[in-house]
């Protein structure tokens, strides 16, 4: 190029033509101008180009900004709503505050947390929890905070939280608390559970690039209501469990204090017992002479006895039966309750018991006119009892029913088939049993207050001795009565098992 | 130097010849995000150990947030694996392929086939020391075990806040070569910067690195990539000093963030953390490689103090990324690793903390990316770091092992 140039240039010269070097030397000029030109777009260009840069680099700033604090914000939602669930399913004191650890803060954007609460006992601010601080700055802490105490008495006794968010009106407090705390950026939020000690969440950071907002704050407040609510449930189930362990308590010494006055009182009973079973025995060896002097001086062997003394020895004679009678139901009442009678258990049909029972009955049922209803399920007709002893109860309990049954009156007998029992129903048209005795009933020597009773002689053995029987069978014996619409008995018996 | 056996010849005859049978590496990761550190490295260390299937040990790579970083953690560990050497370092979060783990350990449990060999080495008191004669005791103790084999890799870790890594890595250089392939991470803590560790067998150490030097025939695939572009002008380095920028084009370095920001100097300083994070600057190297230095101070005087060299007459550009060219540059750094080695055993992770800034709540993207290019349950640990040792690619630089910011580093380790 610079060679071409010079050769040009040279013959120029040579040829001396002056003209021709103008040409080529205003030619030059013009191509460096253009050159100089495009040099100089091409700057602007690219100075432009970084302008537009500056631009792109202050947008892109702002949109990372606005990205990051949208970051921030949903990772600290889902932190609070994490948070939240841990906390409200606590239930222990301590563990609530555990729950809240250095991996929820950062995310919801701070460094450092600790939490008081005011011991009204002590009357001083205890320490929760605290993350990320060294113990030498937690006593610090504590000490600010003894010195202060007025002002967070305040904030909880009005739930007011206080931030590093600029306001006038508190200027001071914030730079005390920056101070005491050690974080340029905090937010205090109350723990306000409804009942007990009350304290104050703090949380903060260091970093002076984090920026707070309302929203900051909002999300603290939150969590201190979490806190405080957790609190209030944790403190209410313990107040239930402690109830319920003093309610324990008292029924295991209840427990025991029956459980004394039963062994007590089996101990008495069978006192009872064996002095009814001694004296019984004692009794029967004179009544048995008695009886037998009264039977030779009736059947007239010593001699013809004038008629006053023959009834008067006919009354000794009969009340000599009673009484051995009512000897012989307490003994046996006596025998069943110490157990020394011995059930001798067998297959039984009820159906042929009844039967015997009623045949035994009947002149008594002819003479009164009553009618005997028996429903009896097929199911049900077989017993697992001691045949003599059921025929005992069969027998006390028809027998009543024939008693307090007024003539041209009804009994109705049902057998019905429980799970592994079978349930006898006898019931009379009879007086009934008033309200007020129905309690005392199947209580020995318990005679109901009424007119045939006081007609018909009786010991008041009857009930309490098909009682016994009745249990000791493993079975069960209840009443319904009402007072001049007759008495329905009814009793459990076991039946053979299949 | 551990383990060289008489029958070590017979058998690489026999993997040479059925490849398909060559003996693997066994790796098995365990991991624990419990709350104390010792029921942590139990857990950890139990689930990993009960996922190897074999009972022998011979490396340990541990990873953990920084507030589990107590010594109980170290001592739980190695007291459950006995005499196995453990390598690691602490972490803003532990990347693995169970997830990323703000606050938890990783243990990368290796059983070794018989042809590699390795060696580990710690250096203390960087700082008393100098980084630069720190970095050559490393290296020098790194190569005293391992005599007589050829070197194939150095892993190193060092604490995050060491003022000049480049120096540190200078060191290692001079003992184990300049274009040896090292691969290293700057230990890191919660974006504190307090304190951050290194562990090296049962101890927990700040001030320190700790590295571990790979031989015999261990394969492995390396990708660097940072993902961020070049925008505005170039601009010219008019005075520096190692990582100190005086001027730019003639004018005090801040000024040209002043610039492309828009902020003040004073607005500059408080958001320096931010800034640093998202617009570092580059160094052009060659075509489109550039090295990504972050702002670390801002002097009174306008001057930019960087997290590694900047040499003067160096061009420049204000670098920018977003979260699309971020996750590219993974893609890239992956498929790099994968040229050499296509049957990964484990990889080994090192992300820096600003990118994981930057993805935000879609960190867990760039996990699946990993994931998806390397088959199932393939373990990988790593940590976030506060800068990352790597080679450049650029020809000139002759695979020189630089500190690098920004970057998402891979190692990649099988057949």
């Amino acid at each position: 190029m610079f060679a071409t140039e010079f050769l040009l240039y040279l013959a120029c010269i040579l040829g001396g033509g002056i003209s021709v070097f103008i040409v080529m030397w205003s030619w030059k000029l013009e191509r460096l101008n253009q050159a100089h030109a495009e040099i100089k777009t091409l700057r602007r260009s690219l100075d432009e180009m970084d302008e537009q840069a500056k631009l792109i680099v202050r947008t892109d700033m702002e949109l990372n900004r606005t990205q990051e604090e949208l970051d921030k914000k949903i990772s600290g939602l889902y932190a609070l709503h994490n948070l939240s669930q841990a906390v409200s399913t606590t239930l222990e004191e301590k563990q609530i505050f555990n729950m809240v650890d250095s991996a929820y803060l950062q995310d919801l954007g701070f460094q450092k947390a600790c939490a008081f609460l005011w011991q009204t006992n002590e009357e001083k601010f205890v320490l929760k929890m605290q993350i990320e601080y060294f113990p030498d700055e937690i006593e610090k802490i504590k000490k600010a905070i003894e010195l202060d105490k007025t002002f967070y008495l305040e904030l909880i006794k009005h739930n007011r939280g206080i931030s590093s968010i600029y306001r006038e009106e508190n200027t001071q407090a914030i730079e005390k608390i920056k101070h005491a705390f050690g974080c340029r950026i905090f937010v205090i939020s109350c723990i306000m559970p409804k009942e007990g000690e009350k304290g104050f969440l703090f949380v903060g950071t260091e970093d002076t690039d984090t920026a707070i907002t309302e929203g900051d704050q909002e999300l603290i407040t939150i969590l201190a209501n979490q806190i405080g609510q957790a609190l209030e449930n944790a403190r209410l189930f313990e107040k239930t469990w402690l109830a319920h362990q003093e309610l324990e308590q008292k029924v295991k010494e209840r427990t025991r204090e029956l459980t004394v006055a039963l062994e007590e009182l089996k101990i008495a009973s069978k006192r009872k017992t064996d002095f009814v079973s001694s004296v019984s025995h004692e009794l029967r060896t004179p009544l048995t002479s008695i009886k037998g002097y009264a039977s030779i001086l009736l059947a007239e062997k010593l001699g013809q006895l004038p008629p006053e003394v023959k009834e008067r020895l006919e009354k000794i004679n009969r009340h000599s039966d009673e009484l051995t009678h009512m000897i012989n139901d307490l003994l046996d009442i006596a025998h069943i309750e110490s157990g020394k009678i011995i059930m001798k258990r067998q297959s039984l049909e009820l159906k042929s018991i009844i039967e015997k029972i009623l045949d035994l009955f009947s002149l008594q049922l002819k003479e009164k006119q009553i009618s005997v209803r028996l429903n009896i399920a097929d199911l049900a007709q077989n017993i697992f009892a001691d045949t003599s002893q059921i025929e005992r109860v069969f027998i006390n309990l028809v027998g009543n029913a024939i008693k307090f049954t007024p003539p041209q009156g009804e009994i109705t007998i049902t057998t019905k088939k429980l799970d592994d029992q079978a349930q006898v129903d006898i019931a009379d048209s009879g007086c009934g049993i008033p309200e007020e005795e129905q309690g005392h009933i199947f209580e020995e020597f318990y005679r109901v207050d009424n007119a045939i009773n006081q007609q018909v002689k009786g010991s008041g053995l009857g009930l309490s001795l098909v009682k016994q029987i009745v249990q000791a069978h493993g079975g069960k014996i209840w009443f319904k009565s009402k007072e001049s619409q007759g008495t329905t008995l009814s009793f459990t018996l076991p039946r053979p098992s299949q | 130097m551990t383990r060289l056996s008489k029958y070590t010849n017979i058998l690489l005859i026999f993997q040479a010849t059925y490849p398909s049978l060559r003996v693997k590496i066994k790796a098995s990761i365990g991991v624990s995000r419990e709350k104390d550190c010792t029921q942590a490295a139990k857990e950890a260390i139990n689930q990993a150990k009960a996922n190897m299937p074999y009972k022998k040990f011979d490396l340990a790579f541990v990873f953990a947030s920084i507030d589990l970083c107590y010594p109980s953690l170290l001592k739980t560990i190695t007291a459950e694996l006995e005499h196995v050497p453990l390598i690691g370092a602490s972490g803003a979060a532990v990347i693995t392929n169970l997830g990323i783990l703000r606050h938890g350990v990783a243990v990368l449990l290796l059983n070794l086939p018989e042809k590699i060999f390795f060696n580990i080495g710690c250096v203390r008191d960087i700082n008393t020391k100098t980084p630069l004669s720190a970095g050559e005791e490393l290296g020098a103790k790194l190569l005293y075990g391992l005599k007589n084999v050829s070197r194939d890799l150095g892993v190193v870790f060092s604490d995050g806040l060491i003022k000049d890594n480049h120096a540190l890595m200078r060191g290692l250089q001079e003992k184990l070569g300049a274009s040896f392939p090292l691969v290293g991470a700057s230990a890191s803590d919660n974006l504190r910067f307090l304190k951050t560790c290194v562990f090296f067998n049962q101890e927990m150490l700040s001030d320190a690195a700790a590295g571990i030097l790979w031989g015999g025939k261990l394969n492995f695939g390396l990708g660097t990539r940072h993902g961020w572009k070049p925008l505005g002008k170039p601009r010219m380095v008019t005075k520096s000093y190692n990582n100190a920028v005086y001027t730019i084009d003639g004018l005090p370095a801040a000024k040209v963030y002043e610039e492309y920001l828009g902020r003040d100097f004073n607005e500059l300083k408080k958001e320096l953390k931010h800034i640093t994070t998202l617009y570092p600057i580059g160094i052009f190297l060659f075509e489109e490689e550039y090295l990504l230095r972050n702002i670390v101070a801002i002097e009174e005087d306008g001057v930019l103090v960087f997290q590694g060299d900047v040499p003067q007459g160096s061009q420049i550009r204000l670098m920018i990324a977003t979260k699309e060219s971020c996750l590219l540059a993974t893609r890239q750094a992956l498929a790099e690793t994968n040229v050499k080695v296509k049957h990964p055993d484990f990889l080994l992770v090192f992300n820096s903390i600003s990118r994981y800034i930057l993805l935000g709540r879609d960190a867990s993207k760039e996990l699946q990316i990993i994931k998806n290019s390397i088959p199932a349950d393939t373990p990988f640990v790593g940590v976030y770091t506060y800068g990352e040792q790597a080679p450049l690619k650029a020809i000139n630089y002759q695979g020189k092992v630089y500190f690098h910011d920004q970057t998402i580093t891979i190692l990649s380790i099988g057949e």
